[in-house]
């Protein structure tokens, strides 16, 4: 019975995002809609610290100039729990950050969608299991 | 169960909670309800104790739920669900309606399956290639914090607020004035400064830590730790410890008022049972601004070796019409708390102001 339920309930969990999902902070009020960013950059560094991980990367620009931009994610706990360590982005990864720059003009933003240069989603895991 | 974990990084509250149960009174369970502790060999149930009888809650767990605060509408009085419930798509958020979508008995009712993914999906299309633009804000799942990547206990219940009614009571007036001039406050000063932030943003405290301790969004993970005379509960959102005397000891003067209220323990057979007063006038709970005089009563019971059975009711004369009560299930975990450690990285406090200096600027030049 304990089983079966456990596969009902996952079965369905896409479903049940019942659970409410609160950002630490009001993102929107930081970043600013009307600026999406598009970056192509290698990281240099990787905060992994709450409430929101930073993701640190050199950015060249057009004319051979080297911009260095930080991106807001997420609490890095559950990726912890997941696996994940420091070491899961190393420096010198070359990422691409889909996202918007911050209100205030600095070279800040928040990543809406991490790739690597093969197109493959960052972190992404499936779905955990109830038990 | 495949978490792969970190070294070894305890809870720092929970190591200062320590020292604290080194000092518990050792007479102390003479204090105990004499007839709380039953004879641990004589105990039928596989569950866990301690020395001196007592059900052990010491453990990590996780209070992640999929189970909604406030029962969907369609579900009616219904408090549970049959396991063919959920096989025919009830459940969570789309409550009891999913069964008459799927073709049968029609009949929709209130609500509506999946009204709530309509409505998310409706917003913010990119007008150049049709498809939804990114939100701004990261990606969950890329973080692992989908409510789908936590560990969350099963349950057949079709709302945590339990009762025929599975909602929240009415505020009474003056609650609904202290939320409505609450609100009116925000909307002019909200952006003054940090202390008019909200308390979770200040990394002072969660909205969901309570009590009642409800799920927390994402890192719905807490550890309880059990000593002579003392349990203490430690909730990894956002880095408190709720250290509740179990001894007997009366509560804090009237006047002494704590954002999470002064807890106190006793046994009721194999049920810890946690009488929280003294609370602040300072804090929401479900959006209600609540008043000192809230008394919270939650009933942890230990119902086999992996799950913990949570039980709440909320008395707050001042702010709802009659006392609420809620449900939930506690499932244990295989991984180590982990400090959250708010204020150190809470570089977002001064982004926001920033951003919000940055837009005045802005509008006061276009003037």
């Amino acid at each position: 019975m304990r089983k079966t339920l456990a596969v009902l309930v996952a079965s369905v969990g896409l479903l049940l995002s019942a659970a409410p999902m609160w950002a630490h902070h009001a993102f929107a009020s930081e970043f600013d809609e009307k600026k999406p960013l598009k970056l192509h950059g290698v990281v240099t560094k990787w905060e992994l610290v709450n409430p929101h991980s930073w993701i640190h990367l050199d950015v060249k620009n057009p004319d051979g100039t080297v911009t260095a931009w930080t991106i807001e994610g997420g609490s890095p706990n559950a990726l912890f729990r997941l696996g994940f360590t420091k070491n899961s982005l190393p420096e010198g990864t070359e990422l691409i950050i889909e996202g918007y720059q911050a209100k205030d003009g600095a070279n800040r933003g928040v990543g809406a969608k991490l790739t690597y240069m093969d197109g493959k989603s960052l972190f992404l895991k499936p779905a955990g299991e109830d038990k | 169960m495949n978490h792969r974990v970190l070294a070894s990084t305890l809870a720092a509250a929970v190591l200062l909670a320590a020292p604290l149960f080194a000092q518990a009174p050792a007479a102390s369970t003479k204090t105990a309800p004499a007839a709380a502790v039953k004879t641990p060999a004589a105990a039928a149930t596989a569950i866990p104790r301690t020395a001196d009888g007592h059900p052990d809650f010491s453990g990590v767990f996780s209070n992640a739920s999929a189970v909604p605060v406030a029962r969907p509408a369609n579900c009616g009085t219904k408090e549970v669900y049959t396991p063919e419930d959920l096989a025919a798509g009830m459940g969570g958020a789309r409550g009891c309606g999913a069964a008459a979508a799927g073709g049968g008995r029609g009949g929709a009712g209130r609500g509506g399956a999946g009204r709530g993914a309509a409505g998310r999906g409706a917003a913010n299309i990119d007008p150049e290639t049709g498809q939804p633009a990114l939100q701004v804000h990261y990606d969950v799942s890329q973080f692992g914090l989908d409510a789908t990547h936590a560990t969350r206990a099963a349950s057949l219940r079709t709302s945590i607020i339990t009762g025929p009614e599975g909602k929240l009571p009415p505020l009474t007036p003056e609650a609904q004035k202290r939320q409505a001039d609450l609100r009116a406050y925000n909307a002019q000063h909200q952006w003054d400064g940090p202390e008019s932030r909200p308390l979770g943003e200040r990394c002072i405290m969660w909205p969901a830590e309570g009590p009642p301790m409800m799920p927390e969004g994402y890192n719905s993970d807490l550890q309880i730790s059990q000593g002579p005379g003392y349990v203490a509960v430690t909730q990894e959102m956002i880095h408190d410890t709720r250290i509740i005397p179990t001894d007997g000891r009366p509560h804090l003067p009237a006047n002494v008022q704590q954002w999470f209220g002064d807890p106190r323990g006793h046994w009721e057979g194999d049920t810890l049972v946690v009488e929280t007063t003294n609370f602040t006038n300072r804090t929401t709970l479900q959006q209600a601004p609540t008043t000192d005089k809230m008394k919270v009563t939650e009933r942890f019971t230990r119902v086999d070796a992996n799950t913990v059975k949570y039980q709440f009711t909320v008395d707050d004369p001042g702010t709802w019409t009659k006392p609420w009560s809620g449900e939930l299930n506690m499932t244990k975990i295989d991984s180590p708390l982990y400090e959250y450690a708010c204020h150190e990285g809470n570089y977002g406090m001064a982004n926001n102001l920033s951003g919000q200096r940055a837009v005045e600027k802005k509008a006061a030049e276009q003037k």
